[in-house]
């Protein structure tokens, strides 16, 4: 038993070494600045020499072994940014879309094992990357902003969950319950609800189609994405549809969902009422509400 | 081959299969698969619940899946992800596949992810690191973990063992199965200077549950794993010779950039049958004169796809 000691004692001598290698080469991936940089900062940082760590060949130095890994990394991540953002991409042009995408990833990098999530918090790094004396009115950033708004939403009402699984396809059948109030209407629980400074959703679609749309000038858009039978709407409302399913959202109930959207949308609940009957047929095919008793 | 151990750990040979895709989503729904089987990246299925899954649950209705990932990070000297094997689990409940399979590899540290497949120093302290990891994991999972060698571009000066010693070790003292991509093997042996054909012949062979085919691109100083191209001759010799060592196992053709249209991938892998003959395709390494190819590439599982 005596001479198990020194043994487990250089066992964890050298998962302190596995630990501190990881730290290193991680580190050498995910931080800026040059290769021969970024190497040299961890070498010092983790107390390591790259060449006494990686073994060279007659073709290639230490150094330029670790490059294939670190080049790859920001290659693969950022074929990833361009493919849940394309729009962006279109907009902002390959060089800005990449400069700012690897800022982002320098700045948050994935800690999630699901890729999905690493684009989660790209518009609020847009939106946070906005000069600080922006000037008032000057709308130019806000543009990329809400494109990735957009964007981003569209790829989360992909995923999340949704109605398929859970609730029957009743909106064919004929129902008054939505004229009495409270009707047992709800929410799709894969419903994204978006206010934005410019109309983008046929910016968005010409891009996935290849084509080559201008900027839109801005004007306020209330946009709903949602998914019903696993097809993705996305869809501009009416102030006082937007802000009626916003109200159903965050109160739960239908009659002040109506009496938030009179309320914030500047219409009477009567006139609101009365439109709904037309409406939510419509928001129940697109899969923005659905009925349950 | 070792006729007194159970070959295969006693799971299927399923034939030839492809890498479920989503740009292939549209034709599967309407379409016979016509190959055996699918595999799937288990990540790109655990938190998705719009349409890829139910796709897969198609799929799963007509052809044996295999859950193949990529984020366990086996390797890492990070405390494993609990709640990602819990998803596993989960997903594993809901396609029931034949097995689940990861790579010998650390994704990251300090919870960082890379999502690379991140080689390990071969010395004796991470073939303990590792063992007792895939130990919990097959407590976990309940199932033996089918594990992958990786492409590598560098190799540690602390390594003690090869790789197929590793694996082989790794086999004996965790009773995991192992995932032999042939096309690593072929990729790591060009850039390290090691005969591809050795190490085949060197790792035990009941163990082997699946084999990976795969086209890589020459990049002049090294070879990168790309999964972009046609399989080439030497990758078919060294398949051919796998399947004459392990008396045949399933057959998995990764394809994950430039993704071919459905027939094309399916003739690729069909061509598989003649391999097993004798009579090998006439295809060289693919080579690229640009430097921006990308190994192991991951974004083919965000393209997003609507019915
Ligand atoms: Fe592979």
């Amino acid at each position: 038993m005596l001479f198990q000691t020194p043994l487990i004692t250089s066992y964890k001598l050298q998962m302190a070494e596995l630990v501190n290698i990881q730290r290193w080469l991680t580190s050498i991936m995910v931080k800026p600045g040059s290769l021969a940089e970024k190497v040299q900062r961890a070498d010092q940082h983790y107390h390591l020499d790259h060449s006494a760590v990686i073994r060279g060949t007659d073709r290639m130095s230490p150094q330029q072994k670790i490059g294939i890994y670190a080049r790859g990394y920001i290659a693969r991540l950022l074929e990833c940014m361009s493919a849940e953002f394309p729009a962006v991409k279109y907009l902002m042009g390959e060089d800005l879309f990449e400069t700012f995408a690897k800022a982002y990833l320098i700045r948050a990098p994935s800690t999630s094992p699901d890729l999905y999530d690493l684009g989660k918090h790209f518009p609020a790094f847009l939106k946070a990357s906005q000069p600080k004396n922006k000037v008032v009115g000057n709308q130019t950033f806000d543009l990329p902003v809400d494109l990735a708004t957009l964007e981003r939403a569209i790829a989360e009402a992909a995923r999340i969950p949704g109605l398929e699984s859970q609730i029957p396809d009743t909106s064919s059948e004929p129902d008054i319950f939505h004229l009495f109030g409270d009707a047992g209407i709800h929410p799709s629980p894969c419903m994204l609800l978006l206010y934005l400074q410019y109309p983008l959703i046929d910016f968005v679609r010409a891009v996935q189609h290849d084509e080559q749309p201008d900027a839109p000038p801005p004007a306020e858009s209330y946009v709903v994405v949602s998914r019903k039978n696993y097809i993705v709407y996305t869809h501009t409302l009416l102030p006082w549809q937007w802000f009626f399913l916003k109200g159903l959202q965050s109160t739960g109930s239908y009659r002040k969902a109506v009496e938030d959207a009179a309320r914030s949308s500047g219409e009477s609940t009567d006139s609101i009422m009365a439109d709904l009957v037309l409406w939510l047929p419509i928001a129940e095919n697109f899969g923005y509400v659905y009925r349950a008793l | 081959m070792d006729k007194t151990k159970t070959q295969r750990l006693g799971l299927p040979n399923l034939g030839l299969g492809v890498g479920l895709r989503s740009k292939h989503y549209s034709h599967l729904m309407h379409n016979d698969p016509v190959i055996d089987w699918f595999e799937i990246i288990s990540e790109n299925y655990i938190n998705n619940f719009g349409y890829s899954r139910r796709v897969l649950e198609h799929v799963a209705g007509m052809r044996p899946i295999v859950m193949h990932g990529v984020s366990m990070s086996i390797g890492s000297t990070d405390p494993l992800n609990l709640t990602y094997l819990q998803q596993l689990k989960d997903l594993a409940n809901f396609v029931n596949p034949v097995w689940i399979s990861d790579h010998l590899c650390w994704t990251g540290v300090a919870h960082v992810n890379t999502h690379d497949l991140l080689p390990m120093p071969l010395t004796l302290e991470s073939l303990e690191h590792v063992t007792e990891r895939v130990n919990r994991v097959q407590d976990v999972l309940q199932r033996p973990l089918i594990l992958e060698n990786p492409s590598t571009y560098m190799e540690f000066h602390s390594s003690v063992l090869h790789e197929w010693e590793f694996m082989t070790e790794l086999v004996n003292k965790t009773g995991c199965g192992l995932l032999l991509d042939v096309n690593n093997v072929f990729v790591s042996g060009s850039n390290h200077g090691f005969d591809p054909e050795f190490y085949i012949r060197n790792i035990p062979h009941h163990a082997v549950v699946q084999i990976h085919i795969a086209g890589p691109t020459d990049c002049e100083d090294y070879i990168l794993d790309t999964h972009d191209q046609s399989v080439p001759t030497p990758v078919w010799k060294l398949y051919r010779l796998a399947q004459e060592l392990t008396g045949g196992v399933s057959t998995l053709l990764e394809w994950d950039a430039n993704i071919p249209e459905y027939d094309e991938l399916v003739a690729e892998v069909g061509k598989a049958r003649q391999v097993l003959l004798g009579d090998y395709p006439d295809v060289p390494v693919y080579r690229s004169p640009y430097l921006n190819a990308v190994s192991n590439p991951v974004d083919h599982q965000l393209q997003i796809t609507n019915g």
